[in-house]
């Protein structure tokens, strides 16, 4: 009767924290795809994802602690805050430097991020501040489990961010030129699209859903440090590395697995473990599978990521 | 229509176009021969704006077209095909059409946020059309990735009509195509002549060029050194000499 109980109590344990890890991953889900959008479009890496939303939330806690302002401002605030320095990226270290210059422009969009880094500390010039929470709170209880309503809330704006960008990349015609360029920049170009203007558009784009992303994380964590631009860089590359990169579907479900396997570890193995764990997993991933959950050998890995959004 | 005036265009030291002045007129099928680096394909380059000319002006409808990026040539009306097949792979035939019908440059669009963000609106029964004469009707779904590669050149030749474009660059369409398919495409190409468009066809195969153009200008060393008929064009010794060196007296 006790061991049964107990084993019981052990089952709860691993589907609350699986709860926990969707809630966390759909957030990570959200980051990916940002990292995708981009790598689709441009063919790099925008290092410098992480530390523009960095930015754009400790515009949100600066607007929080010095003008008290409500939760639904810091959201707003940190939304623009994160696509004006999206933009500023965008024309700093992807415009100016020319398209082919691949790795120019990561090693720019590196250098980028410290100046990010920077400002974000001349500006707060502490360590961590707090980060205002949602404006919900407390939870519900389904049986055994529990969820947080902040959780919730991060599960629907995702589900409801993916529908629309996924209705925005199929059925708009933005979208169609979206993936027009990404196919194919030199083809689009002698269809009528201009590619640094969806590049642009893609930056802004992004900037919204990482605004979002990094609104519903920090109003989570209620606190916010300058290390957040490298966590956000790291998780969002994970997850696009681990559902295979190049595919939205890949980086909600990368984002997702990141999230259950950080949970897990953190409960069986402690707090030091956790991001230990994401490391170890995505080194297990390159190996055994370089193409990702979603993607297939590695030989058409480079090729596919190449070519789909 | 198209009129090409004392267009100049070098790469350093070398005059890949020379000086070189050329009209087409509406629904005129106007072919450029010449032998290898002639300066056939720069033209085509200079006209849909992969280069910017060192000197002389290019008028499409009498509007300068010259100082426009690529996209805005296609909404003033130059579409191209390419020499090496340049087709959205990933995407499914239809799509391939429907990108070119929907150009987010189009100015006389003047609702930004439509012209931007309103659902891309797909004209069925033209892309049905484009499918039907480019011989892939009923295959609107497949990718275009997956098309064998003669029928790749033909959507890439639909998807150029599909912008509706008062002028057509076709840079050696039948390169790598066999008899039939060339015979094919000289009938695709008379067939768009009849709907008023214009067309610049580059090519060294001498059938399509002779059987499908009103009018030939031969190039060579950038400049042109003929121009005339498909049947002056093949009378006249300058081309022959072009091709074929002077012809000496062996005594």
């Amino acid at each position: 009767m006790a061991i049964e109980r107990e084993l019981f109590a052990k089952m709860v344990d691993f589907v609350q924290n699986c709860i926990d890890g969707i809630m966390i991953g759909a957030a990570y889900g959200l980051l990916a795809i940002g990292f995708t959008i981009i790598f689709g479009v441009m063919r790099r890496l925008n290092l410098s994802f992480g530390p523009s939303i960095m930015l754009g939330a400790f515009f949100g806690t600066w607007a929080f602690l010095t003008l008290n302002a409500a939760p639904w401002m810091v959201l707003a605030i940190t939304i623009a805050g994160t696509v004006i320095t999206g933009i500023y990226v965008e024309r700093l270290c992807f415009w100016a430097i020319r398209r082919d210059a691949t790795i120019a422009s990561m090693v720019s969009s590196f250098a980028i991020w410290m100046q990010l880094d920077e400002v974000a500390i001349l500006m707060l010039p502490g360590r961590t501040y707090p980060f205002p929470e949602m404006f919900v709170s407390g939870g519900l209880n389904f049986g055994p489990f529990f969820v947080r309503a902040e959780h919730l809330v991060t599960l629907l704006v995702t589900i409801l961010m993916v529908v629309g960008i996924r209705l925005l990349l199929y059925r708009t015609t933005f979208g169609l030129a979206l993936r027009a360029v990404s196919e194919s920049s030199d083809a689009a170009k002698y269809m009528g699209i201009n590619p640094s203007r969806i590049t642009f558009l893609a930056f802004i784009l992004v900037s919204l859903i990482g605004g979002v992303a990094g609104y519903l994380l920090l109003a989570t964590d209620q606190q916010v440090t300058p290390y957040f631009g490298l966590w956000v860089t790291f998780k969002g590359l994970i997850a696009m590395m681990l559902g295979g990169m190049g595919s939205i579907p890949g980086a909600i479900i990368g984002g997702l697995v990141l999230g259950i396997i950080e949970t897990q570890t953190q409960w069986y193995l402690g707090n030091a473990f956790k991001d230990m764990s994401a490391y170890v997993v995505l080194f297990l991933a390159l190996v055994l599978r370089p193409g990702g959950l979603l993607g297939q050998g590695i030989a058409e890995r480079q090729d596919l990521a190449f070519r789909r959004v | 229509m198209l009129k090409l005036e004392n267009l100049s265009k070098h790469f350093g030291g070398v005059r890949a176009v020379d000086d070189l002045s050329i009209e087409v007129n509406r629904g005129e099928v106007f072919g450029l021969i010449g032998p290898n680096g002639s300066g056939k394909s720069t033209i085509v380059n200079l006209i849909c704006g992969v280069y910017t000319p060192t000197a002389g002006s290019i008028r499409l409808l009498g509007n300068e077209i010259s100082g426009l990026t690529p996209n805005r040539r296609l909404v003033a009306g130059v579409a191209r095909t390419f020499q090496n097949i340049r087709l959205f792979d990933d995407m499914p035939v239809w799509k391939n059409l429907w990108v070119a019908q929907n150009s987010t440059e189009d100015a006389n669009k003047h609702n930004l946020l439509r012209r931007w963000f309103g659902g891309a609106g797909s004209d069925r029964d033209e892309i049905d059309a484009l499918l039907e004469f480019s011989g892939l009707g009923g295959r609107g779904g497949e990718l275009a990735g997956s098309l064998a590669f003669g029928e790749q050149r033909r959507l890439e030749l639909a998807r150029a009509v599909a912008a509706k474009p008062q002028l057509l660059l076709l840079d050696e369409p039948a390169a790598g195509m066999n008899f039939d398919e060339i015979k094919d495409l000289a009938k695709r190409i008379k067939g768009l002549r009849e709907q008023d468009m214009s067309i610049i066809l580059v090519e060294h195969i001498m059938e399509l060029v002779m059987g499908v153009t009103d009018r030939i200008a031969v190039l060579n060393f950038g400049g042109k050194i003929a121009e005339g008929t498909p049947d002056e064009i093949q009378k006249s010794s300058v081309v022959q000499e072009a091709y074929l060196g002077k012809p000496q007296d062996v005594a």
